[in-house]
């Protein structure tokens, strides 16, 4: 299935998303309802999908599907999508534009903490330059704060269990650090 | 990331009637090809196999298929490299880690950037003639940034591996696919940084993933159509070995060897997601018709307590037939790692004195424990280790939850670099790193393709970390001179016949050193890391050394996107 994807490549890619264009309209209807009309998550312990990295969105809904990741509300509403949905899904959440939460700056103080704890595990090398993220790795800049130190949380208690190396990664940085990157990762 | 807002202004520029305010600043949409029209003579074999003593040319990624990287010309020397100044400079599209080799055919070089995208320019004056933008899937799964390390060329191909894991031909005039082929599935975590070899009508490639828990290989495709030829599972089905104790130098490496055992005993061979990517071009043996290189760590890195044996081949130098496939030798550095300090930089073929004091063909590779390890071609085995070009502290401690302490750092040593020899001075150039760090383990189950780092390593951030470059006598071991550099390094290294080593600096410093004694006898500020191999060629009577300016993702050095050329007046 994979394969054939890919052999046939971005021509049939386009035709599946041209047809199912309306489809995918329904189909994405129901996100808004906390994910935001307008890409700001109704709740801040929602995660922003507008604009972040499509083979991440991707990933995620198989990952929810699969139980892989568990949620008790996202489980139920992946589990309906195939993978062609989900790729049509990500593709089109990744082409919204990323929305401004107005969250404020990280202080001084906070940003270098921040900072030499990113250095100290080199979160750059995979979430890239200015933490913009690319593939199956996430932006985080300018993500909610509270949705972020929720998700951060999970990984170091594996309740998210969906990536071990995530998880390895937060349990060798202490709860102070991560804190400040929290904050730092939230007012980029 | 940055290029996609570029390329999103472009659009915008571009088909902004058409869409107006609809176009946001965030739409994400690839830069588009541009095909050319560039006049390109064939690359022959014989030409590939002579690349050595092509002084005109620079044919492939590391000059030639022993990977000496020492450039034959000498119009650039001791004497007049302090007038070298900048011929041109290019600007690709891309701002992101910049890791490519230039190669030059016939007056038009060939580069790459991140997210697989590759230019012909004019070597002369930096003209471009034509861009591929890949157009990428939308699963990439990869470690230490979205690099390419660059093409190489046969006939009138162009052959490139991609970030999502295919392999590809484009017409060298054109720019145009010839043909696309999936080398494996990116949702399992493969991917492609390396750039191919090419030999024989052979397109040589391995896989990265050792990250992710693949099964990593070696292929050779067909380079008229993309068809597989032969593969090689750097993870053969037996991956147990020998329940070596102690290192390649001799070190104990604490393993619990009755536990593994036990574990063994349970689950049966790991061999099946025990990693073992190749990161790095093969040498080709053209006279024995043999092909030599290092497999990288064992998934997940940090944690061993599900991974019985000596996880062959990785950690190892191996060696297989060239027609076929098929295993000739290996010889493993450290057995069952727990550290990452695994095998990347690209082995090179060199006559080196065996223990007896006879010349003998022999193979060399760059440690990320720092060592150089030299060995005997027929077989593979150990004749020397240099001495350690970086410290070493507190080895082989076992990763702790809390982190212990080791040095070298995790990345080396030399890390991927591709290191520069002279063989008329038995010198062997390598640029290292110094990154004081604690090693963490965690334990979790194969995780479907996903980030199984088994741990973590972690930089002490109140201790300081520095690089230097260093000429090694692989014929002794001893280290001939070393400069210190302020920060780590990672890129490259070209020597020539000029006399002279040619590298670059995370800080942007580009500089030429005596290759003889290290003295620096020239250096240009290039505004952003210089973390590429150099290259050099001639056209028109003029030797030109070219390098890329991009930073780099995994040290987090200041990205650019600057392909520099220099030249004397
Ligand atoms: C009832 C509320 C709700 C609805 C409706 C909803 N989501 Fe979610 N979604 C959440 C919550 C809460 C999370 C965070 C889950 C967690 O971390 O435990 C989430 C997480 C996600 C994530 C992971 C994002 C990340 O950064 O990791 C994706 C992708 C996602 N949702 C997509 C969708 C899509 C697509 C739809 C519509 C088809 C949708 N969601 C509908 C509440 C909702
Ligand atoms: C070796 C690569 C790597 C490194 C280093 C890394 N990450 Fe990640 N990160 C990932 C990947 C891959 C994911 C996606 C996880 C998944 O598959 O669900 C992720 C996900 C995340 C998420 C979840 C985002 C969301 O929308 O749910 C956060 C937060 C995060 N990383 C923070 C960090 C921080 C902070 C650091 C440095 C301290 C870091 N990461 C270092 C690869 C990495």
């Amino acid at each position: 299935m994979f394969r054939k994807w890919m052999i046939c490549g971005a021509a049939l890619l386009l035709m599946v998303t041209a047809t199912r264009a309306e489809t995918i309209e329904d189909k994405v209807a129901v996100c808004a309802g906390c994910h935001g009309a307008d890409g700001k998550p109704v709740d801040k312990t929602i995660p922003t999908i507008w604009g972040q990295q499509a083979g991440y969105l991707y990933i995620q809904l198989r990952d929810f599907k699969r139980g892989d990741r568990k949620s008790d509300i996202m489980q139920p509403i992946a589990t309906q999508f195939e993978r062609d949905d989900m790729l049509a899904i990500a593709e089109y959440f990744s082409q919204k534009p990323w929305p401004d939460l107005g969250q404020p700056r990280a202080p001084k103080d906070v940003a270098a903490k921040a900072v030499s704890a990113s250095a100290s595990v080199g979160c750059p090398a995979c979430h890239l330059d200015r933490f913009q993220g690319d593939g199956t790795v996430p932006r985080l800049a300018g993500m909610g704060r509270d949705y972020l130190a929720k998700t951060i949380a999970d990984f170091r208690n594996r309740a998210r269990g969906n990536n071990p190396g995530m998880s390895d990664l937060m349990l060798a940085t202490s709860p102070d650090d991560l804190a400040a990157l929290v904050e730092y990762l939230a007012g980029l | 990331m940055y290029v996609k807002g570029l390329a999103a202004f472009a659009a915008a520029l571009g088909v902004g009637l058409l869409s107006g305010a609809a176009v946001a600043q965030e739409v994400k949409q690839e830069k588009q090809s541009v095909l050319g029209n560039a006049t390109v003579s064939p690359v022959t074999q014989e030409q590939l196999n002579a690349a050595d003593k092509n002084a005109k040319d620079f044919l492939l990624t590391n000059g030639n298929y022993a990977q000496t990287r020492f450039y034959p010309g000498k119009q650039i020397g001791r004497d007049n490299v302090k007038n070298l100044h900048v011929a041109w400079i290019f600007q690709t599209d891309v701002k992101e880690s910049l890791e490519t080799s230039p190669i030059v055919v016939d007056g038009v070089m060939y580069v790459t950037t991140s997210f697989s995208h590759v230019y012909a320019l004019d070597a002369k004056t930096g003209q471009q003639l034509w861009h591929y933008a890949h157009k990428m899937g939308p699963i990439t799964v990869y470690c230490c940034g979205p690099n390419n390390r660059g093409v190489q060329v046969l006939g009138d191909r162009v052959y490139l591996a991609t970030l999502d894991s295919k392999l590809m031909a484009l017409n060298a005039k054109t720019g145009e696919v010839v043909w696309t082929t999936n080398i494996a599935d990116p949702e399992l975590g493969y991917s492609e940084t390396m750039a191919p070899t090419v030999v024989k009508d052979k397109v040589l490639i391995g896989t990265n993933g050792g990250e992710y828990g693949i099964r990593g290989f070696v292929r050779a495709y067909d380079a008229k159509t993309g068809k597989q030829l032969w593969n090689f599972n750097t993870i053969p089905e037996n991956s147990v070995g020998v329940w070596a104790t102690k290192d390649a130098t001799g070190r104990d490496m604490h393993r619990n060897i009755q536990a593994e055992k036990d574990v063994l005993a349970k689950i049966g061979d790991p061999y099946a997601k025990l990693g073992g990517g190749v990161w790095q071009n093969p040498s080709v043996d053209l006279a024995t018709n043999r092909i030599y290189f290092v497999v990288g760590n064992p998934s997940p890195d940090l944690d061993g307590s599900n991974r019985p044996g000596d996880n062959l081949y990785t950690n190892s130098l191996v060696s297989l037939d060239l027609d076929t496939g098929k295993y000739v030798c290996h010889f493993q550095y450290i057995a069952h790692d727990v550290w990452d300090l695994d095998a990347v930089s690209p082995t090179v073929l060199v006559n080196v004195k065996d223990k007896d004091g006879k010349t003998i063909p022999g193979v060399i590779h760059a440690g990320k424990t720092g060592h150089i390890y030299v060995h005997d071609r027929k077989d593979c085995s150990l004749i020397r280790f240099s001495e350690a070009m970086v410290p070493q502290e507190n080895m082989w401690v076992l990763p702790t939850k809390e982190g212990a302490r080791m040095l070298p750092g995790a990345n080396g040593g030399v890390e991927w670099s591709p290191i520069a020899t002279d063989p008329g001075q038995e010198l062997a150039y390598a640029i290292n790193l110094h990154q004081p760090m604690t090693y963490h383990v965690e334990s979790s189950a194969y995780p479907n393709g996903k980030l199984w780092l088994g741990g973590a390593f972690k930089v002490i951030p109140s201790e300081k970390q520095s690089g230097n470059i260093t000429a090694v006598n692989y014929n002794t071991g001893k280290i001939k001179w070393q400069v210190k550099t302020p920060e780590p390094m990672i890129g490259g290294i070209l020597a020539t016949a000029g006399g002279l080593v040619f590298t670059g600096e995370g800080n942007g410093k580009f500089a030429a050193y005596n290759s003889s004694n290290g003295k620096e006898l020239w250096s240009f500020r290039a505004g952003a890391g210089v973390n590429a191999p150099p290259s050099s060629y001639m056209i028109g009577g003029k030797q030109y050394v070219v390098v890329g300016a991009g930073g780099n993702t995994q040290l987090d050095y200041k990205r650019g996107n600057n392909i520099i050329a220099f030249t004397l007046d």
